[in-house]
């Protein structure tokens, strides 16, 4: 079945190329026309056969809150474990992000050097910055742009002045929150190294 | 001397480093020198002449700009002389700050410029000379534009009109445009591009271009606003926007009530801080009250036990009394004291009986003598013994008498002492009990009066009425607000109505408006198509034909014939010279006739004017449309401001309503809550009154009674005594009676036994006398007598004494025993009064002590409670960031005595402030996700930094909500509406403006073409053809600006209104406006894609070129690469230009000006062979062109020219120009 049968938008490559790479398409994105590509699978007929078509390919189209993404449909667990590991690494950043005087959430616009001066001068979010593994910058300033620009890959968040390298919190960083929220932490008394453990729901 | 008008000389005088040079240009001209030896510099200074454009002159920007390069000196000069069919005249160009002409009307003469010494004079001098000479010369012409005039004949005044080279038509700056394109192209190789660069170059003015930076930046204002828009209208915007609004409201009250606390909280501090003092003096007063009375209590208390104290003494002392009475009482009964003392009564008598029988026996035992003395003296002594006797009784009598009497009076005495004391005690206890009974009934009265006036007082009347004042003052303002929004909603209603009412008759106005245009639009453009029609079809109509074969037929035929049929092409017409100057035969005087016809100009003309008129229409509509535009969005802004601000205020007295009603509620709860607690407390006070009236009463009724029965104790007490009293003085009197009757009686029986005695003397007298005799019987019995006598009186004698204590403690204690115990009774009685007076101030005195307790446990508890609540807002308040968020408005209160108390505040400001923190958080995250949404600078200026502070969320909320109210979003459709119109106009008015030209392209494509077919190729054979045709242009930005004309001139001017409609109505409106938006986006990414400047003529249409070379055809191609050898091409390149300056001079000149020539300044032709060079001259000379060529070298090319020049650099570094001696092969 082609994709003229399907009765597709003109833009489906473009979404395609988007969320196959694992990304988001937020309501709020403008870089690209993020915007109006949300637009165009939020509209229902439009959603319906994007989704079929899709499906055929063994995608799904997922809808969050003013978000769309890929998820493929009978993955591997083993996959399903490495986005985990992957995922991992957020859960410092998100905790560093909510505890932050001035909260990042939907919609807000900030620049790393702000973030990096707030950690400097409060020792517990500078202790929650240098904890975060996986990044070797010296400065604060560059782990956090290190930070955004790892966000800035995944999709949560959007580069909109390069001159300003001001951010701007994308409606995908909902999915961040929703999967932290859906984190039970219990302490599994019965195991013998006694440590905690993490279920994703 | 040239029959025609040329430039006919170029004279250099210290022009950059040629210091004079004189250089004939009459015929072709070649210029032969190696580079840099000045060839391009002096072909730049013939090319000004042409031009008068010091910066088209292809010098570049690194380069010294042209004046300043020329005319390094103040005499400096460049001479251009112009041959005409008369005399020459020439030019001076000089540098007079700028660069300035002068025209000389004579031919040119060195003398003119130099002096004796060969110096060139300045330009004063040389004005002077000439003078003298006289010369006329022209007055300063200061600018290029003036000079052209002149030159292109095109100059209104007359006396310079003359200096010009040929005469122009409106097009004439084509003229220099085309010679300069010539001579700055002449380098490049030949591609279709330069070729239409060349024409549209030659066709345009610098600014008859499409900017596409311009057009972007429109679009992408268009696309950002279109987008901003769009993004409002969102669902989910609408949705945030609705939240946003309802969070602040939620914050705002929030904070409101949080603000209003906190100044409770400061009021109470500030009340508790001033307070303190004084609850704590007042406190220390009750204290100080409570030992007063502690004091004066027990100062009561030890009275009244002092008085107790003797009184039990008293009572001791008289019961100790009346207890040994008894006791000694009840001895002598023991002792069988009465029988002693009636036997000691007997005494006084048993003695005297005793004295008788002793003198009896005496009498007896001593008388043998004198019987009759002894009767006598016996007689005698008995009378004697009786009249003692008598008198001794008399004497008892009387003393009894007067004991008794004297014991009365003393009983008496003693009664009405008692009786006085008694009275007098009464008087005293009832007047004791009346004061207290008095004094309770003033309490009574009192507490009445005070049951009255807590009846008639108002408990917390001051926050009462505060309250009442408060509510009353709500009421009415909200009364005045709900009036006053019943006024704004239908201010509002008003408004809106108004506004939709002038919103429609706009519309109306504006689609009548539309309708008029477009139909005189379509009558205009019909006349149009008639015209074009006609124009079309004259060259193979009757009209053409007349124009090709009959002179001045407008002045003949053109009067008589109908305009259709000069149009008709079927006429076939034909000349018959017989009919010359008659209609089929008749001559007609046509001379008073007006003519009906029609030259193609006027056609043209008309056509111009009916375009025109439909610019004039378009732009009128235009104008009305943005004025409309204008006029509604004065109307937005005049009645959406309104609106927004009634509605604004609509809300904000909803919203103060809304607060109103809870505050009103809450004031009418504390209200009750108040009353209520005026109430208790009037029950309260009405409770502790009537339980003191109570008890007051009580006491009362117990003191009345008290009184009553102390009025008949005291009667009792009286009647007691009387009695006691009578029976005493009776008891007196009887006994008085008694004892003097039995002294009577023992008198009497004592005067009986005397007489009896006597007559028994008498009669033993008489029987002594008879007998003489002692009677030893009777001496016996006297004898026996006198021994019982004696007995009894011992008998008495032995008890006498007791009998005697016995009287004595009568008449001393026994007597008194009732007093005794009367006055004991008394102390009793009045001891226990005292116990109750004790036990009555003591009640009194607890009761009050109480009261004090309380009033100062009352004052201790506020103390302690004030400190408190200091001691936890100190503790658990001040470091918050509550406080800090509220210091200002704490700081600042007024001490004010609260409902609340302080604890009870911080606890609630604390727990509100973490309710207020999560609802700030929620409308801070809707505004974060609200602002995001919108680009960064987006135009509604809905941006929200991620530091901003509390006060700028609130004002983004504010801003929004007015932005709502205000309906501004309707004001922004509008103007981006408008803007839309605006840009498509802007659009279609430049392509419109732009592809106008493209006719005359055609045009001049067509005479290029047929002068290509002129060309005599045919005697060479070496080029065959040049054919060039125009084709559609492919460039995809002009494309689509073309398809946005096609579209506005579909859908006329106004296709706005559907943007963002949702009116099923309208709908195909918003198609319509779907579709522009959709192109004026394609259009941008077009742009933005081809990364182009600017749409130019050249860019409207492609040209292609077929050159036939020998047996090489190239084919219709944009670019000829190689058609042949090198020269081959310059030979071409040279033959379009030549031709392409023809055909531009031809139109650019008018038709009266035939004869004059211009040069063709093509650079470097060292390539190209003789053979070539003939033809290329010869082609030019056929079409009036002088040709100025430059050669590296003499190769014997230069043979082929009219004149030729050669250039040296000399050791000065100046450069000659020199003739070179050659001859003229052929031209």
């Amino acid at each position: 079945m082609s994709a003229e049968e399907f009765n597709l938008p003109k833009q489906t490559h473009d979404i395609f190329g988007v969320m196959a790479r694992g990304n988001f398409i937020s309501s709020n994105g403008t870089r690209d026309g993020m915007n109006r590509l949300y637009d165009i699978i939020n509209n229902p007929d439009n959603f319906d056969r994007l989704q079929a078509y899709f499906n055929v390919i063994r995608y799904n189209i997922e809808r969050g809150n003013n978000y769309f993404y890929f998820s493929k449909l009978g993955e591997p667990n083993s996959e399903l474990e490495k986005k985990l590991e992957r995922f991992e690494r957020y859960i410092d950043i998100i905790d560093l992000l909510a505890s932050m005087d001035n909260k990042i959430t939907i919609g807000s616009r900030f620049r790393p050097s702000e973030i990096a001066e707030e950690c400097n001068a409060n020792v517990r979010l500078k202790q929650k910055l240098q904890k975060i593994p996986l990044y070797r910058s010296e400065t604060l300033h560059n782990k956090v742009r290190e930070i955004c620009d790892l966000m800035s890959r995944d999709s949560f968040l959007e580069l909109e002045d390069e001159k300003t390298e001001s951010y701007k919190v994308l409606d995908s960083y909902n999915y961040l929150l929703d999967i932290i929220n859906a984190i039970a932490i219990y302490d599994d008394s019965n195991s013998s190294d006694d440590t905690q453990a993490i279920v994703y729901n | 001397m040239e029959n025609c008008r040329i430039l006919n000389r170029i004279v250099e005088i210290n022009i950059a480093n040629v210091k004079y040079a004189d250089i004939e240009l009459s015929g072709n001209t070649c210029f032969v020198g190696t580079n840099n030896f000045g060839k391009t510099s002096l072909q730049r200074a013939i090319l000004f002449f042409y031009s008068a454009n010091s910066r088209g002159l292809g010098i570049s920007s690194s380069q010294k700009p042209f004046e300043e390069h020329y005319f390094r000196y103040e005499n400096s000069y460049l001479i251009y002389e112009i041959a005409t069919e008369e005399k020459p005249f020439f030019v001076i160009v000089y540098r007079h700050n700028k660069l300035v002409f002068r025209f000389v009307d004579g031919a040119y003469d060195p003398d003119m410029f130099f002096t004796a010494n060969n110096d060139a004079m300045k330009i004063k001098e040389v004005i002077s000379n000439l003078e003298k000479r006289g010369v006329y010369i022209s007055n300063q012409i200061d600018t290029f534009e003036r000079y052209r005039n002149i030159i292109y004949g095109t100059e209104t005044d007359k006396q310079l009109s003359k200096f010009h080279l040929l005469k122009g038509n409106e097009k004439y700056q084509n003229i220099p445009k085309s010679i300069t394109n010539v001579f700055l192209s002449s380098k490049s190789s030949i591609d279709s591009r330069f070729i239409k660069d060349f024409i549209a170059n030659s066709l345009t003015t610098e600014n008859s271009s499409i900017k596409l930076e311009q057009v972007e930046r429109q679009l992408r204002q268009f696309n950002e606003k279109y987008t901003d828009i769009e993004t409002f209208l969102k669902k989910e915007s609408t949705q945030l926007v609705e939240l946003i609004d309802k969070k602040y409201d939620q914050v705002h009250m929030l904070k409101g009530a949080q603000m209003e606390m906190a100044d409770k909280l400061g009021s109470s501090l500030r009340f508790a801080e001033t307070q303190n003092e004084s609850i704590r003096e007042a406190s220390r007063k009750k204290e100080e009250e409570l030992e007063k009375l502690h004091a004066e209590q027990e100062e009561l208390k030890d009275n009244i036990e002092n008085k107790q104290n003797d009184i039990r003494e008293e009572i001791g002392y008289y019961d100790r009394t009346i207890r040994e009475a008894n006791k000694k009482l009840k001895e002598y009964k023991e002792k069988n004291i009465d029988n002693a003392v009636e036997k000691n009564a007997e005494r006084e008598k048993l003695q005297v009986e005793l004295n008788i029988a002793r003198r009896e026996y005496e009498s007896l035992t001593s008388n043998v003598a004198s019987i009759e003395l002894k009767y006598s003296s016996l007689i005698e002594q008995l009378r004697n013994d009786k009249s003692a006797y008598i008198n001794k009784i008399n004497s008892r009598t009387s003393e009894i008498f007067n004991h008794y009497n004297e014991l009365q009076l003393l009983q008496k005495n003693e009664f009405n002492k008692r009786e006085a004391e008694i009275k007098l005690k009464r008087e005293e206890a009832i007047e004791e009990a009346n004061s207290e009974v008095t004094q309770k009934q003033i309490e009574f009265n009192q507490l009445k009066s005070d049951e009255k006036v807590i009846r008639n007082t108002r408990f917390y009347e001051t926050e009462i009425k505060s309250l009442e004042n408060e509510l009353a003052e709500l009421r009415a303002v909200s009364y005045k607000n709900k009036s006053e929004r019943a006024i704004k909603q239908n201010m509002v209603a008003t408004l809106q109505r108004e506004w939709e009412a002038l919103e429609l008759k706009l519309k109306t106005s504006l689609t009548n408006r539309i309708n008029q245009t477009n139909n005189e639009i379509i009558k205009v453009k019909n006349e149009i198509r008639e015209i074009e029609e006609k124009l079309n079809v004259q060259h193979d109509a009757f009209y053409g034909y007349l124009e090709k074969n009959v002179k001045d037929w407008h002045q003949t035929i053109g009067k008589v014939v109908n305009e259709k049929l000069l149009f008709r092409t079927d006429l076939n017409p034909e000349k018959a010279e017989t009919t010359a100057n008659t209609l089929y035969g008749i001559s007609l005087n046509l001379e008073p006739v007006d003519i009906v016809s029609k030259s193609i100009e006027e056609y043209q003309f008309e056509k111009n004017e009916r375009l025109a008129q439909i610019r004039d229409l378009e732009e009128a509509l235009n104008q009305f449309q943005a004025a409309n535009n204008e006029e509604k969005m004065l109307a937005a802004d005049k009645y959406g401001k309104q609106l927004g601000e009634y509605k604004e205020d609509v809300k904000v007295l909803t919203y103060s309503l809304e607060l109103a009603d809870k505050r009103e509620k809450k004031l009418a709860d504390e209200l009750e809550e108040w009353k209520g607690k005026a109430g208790k407390e009037v029950e309260e006070s009405l409770s502790g009154n009537r339980q003191r009236l109570n008890i007051i009463e009580e006491e009362l009724s117990i003191l009345n009674k008290k009184k009553n029965n102390l009025l008949e104790d005291f009667n009792k007490q009286l009647e007691k005594l009387k009695a006691y009293n009578d029976e005493r003085i009776a008891d007196l009197k009887n006994k008085q009676e008694t004892e003097i009757s039995e002294l009577e009686v023992e008198k009497k029986n004592q005067v009986k036994e005397f007489e009896n005695k006597e007559e028994e003397l008498i009669k033993e007298r008489e029987g002594n006398f008879k007998n003489k005799g002692v009677d030893s019987k009777q001496l016996k019995q006297i004898e026996n007598k006198t021994k019982e006598l004696q007995e009894a009186l011992k008998e008495i004698e032995q008890y006498a004494q007791i009998v005697s204590d016995y009287l004595k403690d009568k008449r001393e204690i026994f007597d008194k025993l009732p007093d005794l115990i009367q006055k004991k009774e008394e102390f009793v009685k009045t001891n226990n009064d005292l116990a109750a007076q004790l036990e009555e101030s003591t009640r009194k005195y607890n009761i009050k002590r109480m009261e004090l307790n309380k009033q100062k446990r009352a004052f201790d508890e506020e103390l302690i409670e004030f400190n408190n609540g200091i001691n936890f807002y100190s503790n658990n308040f001040r470091e918050t960031p509550v406080y800090v968020k509220y210091a200002d408005i704490i700081e600042r209160a007024e001490p004010k005595r609260t409902n609340y108390n302080i604890m009870d505040l911080c606890t609630q400001l604390l727990k509100n402030d973490s309710h207020f923190n999560e609802e700030y958080g929620a409308f801070q995250r809707y505004v974060n996700e609200f602002a995001g949404k919108f680009r960064i600078d987006n135009h509604f200026n809905f941006i929200i930094r991620n530091d901003a502070t509390q006060g700028e969320y609130e004002r983004f909320a504010q801003n929004l909500r007015s932005f709502i109210n205000e309906n501004k979003i309707e004001l922004s459709i509008a103007e981006t509406a408008t803007q839309i119109g605006l840009v498509t106009d802007s659009i279609a008015t430049k392509v419109k403006e732009l592809s106008g030209q493209k006719d005359k392209i055609q045009h001049i494509i067509s005479l290029i073409a047929e002068d290509f077919k002129k060309a005599e190729f045919e005697e060479s054979k070496l080029i065959e053809f040049i054919k060039i045709r125009l084709e559609e242009s492919d460039n995809k930005v002009y494309k689509l600006l073309k398809r946005i004309q096609e579209f506005r001139e579909e859908n006329g001017l106004v296709y706005n209104e559907g943007l963002f409609n949702t009116d099923f109505a309208t709908g195909s409106k918003r198609e319509i406006s779907t579709r522009a938006v959709k192109l004026l986006e394609q259009l941008r990414s077009a742009i933005k894609e081809q990364e182009q400047e600017e749409i130019k003529l050249q860019d409207l249409f492609e040209l292609k070129f077929n050159i036939k070379e020998g047996m090489n055809e190239t084919g219709w191609t944009h670019k000829i690469d190689s058609i042949g050898s090198t020269g081959t091409d310059i030979l071409v390149k040279a033959i379009i230009y030549i031709t392409l300056l023809h055909v531009f001079i031809k139109e650019s000149s008018h038709r009266s000006s035939k004869d004059f020539k211009v040069h063709c300044i093509i650079d470097e032709v060292g390539q190209i062979s003789a053979h070539y060079l003939r033809e290329l001259l010869r082609f030019a000379k056929n079409r009036n062109i002088m040709m100025i060529n430059g050669l590296p070298n003499k190769s014997g090319l230069e043979s082929h020219y009219k004149y030729t020049y050669q250039f040296r650099r000399e050791e000065n570094n100046n450069v000659r120009i020199f003739p070179s001696i050659v001859t003229e092969v052929e031209a």
